[in-house]
């Protein structure tokens, strides 16, 4: 038994340590080799993220509008999706499960690369709106699988009382399925945030280096960069996924606090 | 209602979402075999071929991207599934996790994209990251070139350190809830009869939480090997990934190479939904012996 709180706490450090070694990274100066420890601490990195003339607070808040564009839109279409899967039976319901499911098989880079000249002909790469619609199709199958398991979970049985009382269709989402399922849209919809907001190069494809986010900036540092402002960049990342989930949490509980 | 409104509504439901699967995935898939056959109109490409399959499987460069992207993928899969399984296993029988919310620490890697990923593995394992500079401490080395290269290496040891880093964490949020439930239920059983915690999570959890693990490992094998950033930032320029490969006859200047691009992404997606068929046949297998929940 101690072995095992042995390795858990190895594994878990093991797994953690690049991360803190990125904060440390993003706070040190120069760190020649061989030397374990950096000659000196610097806020370079940070300077040069909030620096106004690096546009890069505007590029982050311009890519967390983007991602959670994203987010309402595979969620307003996953739902629908996921409530025909769990309640209806009709022709073809097997075939369209796979299709569903399929995006998280088939390499989004090819299928990008496929639709890429239709982008074109269509006038929407190098734009916000392409960019949004090729976000979607990643997060699909994570949206509507996680919203069917919640309804196949839970039934509707709810929701036929509140229809054989008189409710419309829309009553029945705004005030019964929607809040029941609330915190599941909180967990689907932070995953489908996540996908869109660590997108490199289906944005870069269709965005064709006009549609900048924060993702894209960070490869550049990457493939030649300086390492201390690459690690304050991923040092913001990360705290602003984290900060946007916490903060999406906080929002629905004091929402819908009366509900559930 | 009707009856026919009724009859039609789930696929109302389903529209919108089908619009996106067709308008795009879909049709992007379509796309990608139609030019790979050298239906290209936009550069006078018209007349269908096998010419770009024959002169890609005639290429020694593919054949050894093809094995290089295909061990990448099933090496680092295999492992992040092996570490993921065993922290799942560790957590549920020290009940750390439940006690402490610091362990959520260990997720943080999920969010991280693979730009970061990549780039924190050369800081730590490259010849002149953290790891090189402790054996120089510990006198291993004389200098970083004595280090054991880990990154652009040909044995794709840093590409690897990047999936597993980024793929064990998952396999274990998606492997621990249900581990819990099931193990809520069987342990306590099967510990009453006088089984041991390993027997009980090799005879009775493993099998019945192997479809959630094969599904793990299948969206880690094929993102892995469809993926860009990581091989192209921590790999060897010879052999390069698949999708590294294809994507430079994709932007070369010359528009008559697209078709080239088009044949390895066709490869890259038949490899992909081969997989998905064997998990599909895999899960109707442990169906029909009932070992499913």
């Amino acid at each position: 038994m101690n072995i095992n709180k042995i390795l858990v706490r190895i594994i878990a450090l093991l797994l953690f340590f690049p991360i803190l070694f990125m904060v440390f990274l993003s706070l040190s100066g120069a760190w020649p080799w061989p030397f374990l420890m950096p000659k000196s601490i610097s806020l370079r990195g940070y300077l040069y993220v909030f620096n106004p003339s690096t546009k890069i607070l505007k590029i982050l808040i311009n890519s967390i509008l983007l991602s959670l564009i994203v987010t309402f839109i595979t969620i307003a279409i996953s739902l629908p999706a996921a409530n025909a899967l769990a309640f209806y039976d009709f022709k073809g319901k097997n075939i369209i499960k796979v299709l569903l499911f399929l995006p998280l098989i088939v390499p989004m880079i090819a299928v990008t690369m496929g639709i890429h000249l239709i982008f074109i002909r269509l006038g929407i790469v190098n734009t916000y709106l392409g960019v949004i619609l090729i976000h979607v199709i990643p997060g699909i199958p994570y949206g509507v699988k996680i919203l069917l398991n919640v309804f196949e979970l839970k039934g509707n049985k709810i929701e036929l009382q509140a229809k054989i009382l008189g409710a419309s269709t829309w009553q029945v989402l705004r005030y019964i399925t929607i809040p029941i399922i609330m915190p599941t849209l909180v967990v689907a919809g932070s995953v489908i945030y996540i996908i869109s907001f660590t997108q490199y190069f289906i944005t870069f494809l269709i965005g064709g280096g006009k549609i900048i986010t924060y993702s894209i900036i960070l490869f550049p540092f990457a493939e030649s960069g300086d390492r201390t402002i690459l690690s304050a960049l991923s040092v913001i990342f990360v705290i602003s996924v984290l900060a946007i989930i916490y903060l999406s949490e906080k929002l629905v509980k004091k929402i819908y606090k009366n509900y559930i | 209602m009707n009856k026919k409104y009724k009859l039609i509504f789930p696929y109302l439901l389903l529209l919108p979402v089908l619009l996106f699967i067709f308008g795009i995935f879909i049709f992007g898939i379509v796309n990608i075999f139609l030019q790979s056959f050298g239906y290209f109109p936009a550069v006078g490409l018209k007349l269908f071929s096998l010419r770009y399959y024959k002169e890609i499987l005639k290429d020694p460069n593919f054949f050894y991207s093809l094995k290089f992207s295909l061990y990448i993928s099933f090496i680092s899969s295999l492992l992040s599934v092996i570490l993921g399984v065993l922290l799942a296993y560790l957590f549920l029988s020290t009940y750390l996790n439940d006690k402490a919310k610091f362990y959520n620490i260990y997720k943080i890697s999920v969010i991280v994209p693979h730009t970061i990923a990549a780039f924190l593995v050369f800081t730590i394992f490259s010849q002149s990251g953290f790891l090189s500079r402790i054996f120089f401490r510990l006198g291993f080395i004389n200098n970083m070139v004595e280090f054991y290269p880990m990154t652009f290496d040909t044995k794709g040891i840093g590409v690897i350190l990047a999936y597993v880093w980024k793929g064990a964490p998952f396999i274990t949020l998606i492997t621990y809830d249900i581990l819990k439930k099931l193990s809520d239920t069987y342990s306590k059983v099967a510990l009453n009869l006088g089984a041991n915690n390993f027997q009980v999570f090799w005879y009775i959890l493993f099998p019945l939480v192997l479809p959630t693990i094969s599904l793990g490992f299948i969206i880690l094998f094929t993102f892995s090997f469809g993926a860009y950033e990581i091989p192209y930032l921590l790999g060897p320029s010879k052999p390069k990934a698949l999708p590294v490969l294809a994507y430079i006859y994709y932007k070369s200047v010359n528009l008559k190479d697209r078709p080239y691009s088009m044949v390895i992404n066709v490869f890259i997606i038949l490899f992909s939904l081969v997989l998905a068929f064997l998990y599909i046949l895999l899960n109707k297998i442990i169906k029909k012996h009932g070992i499913d929940r």
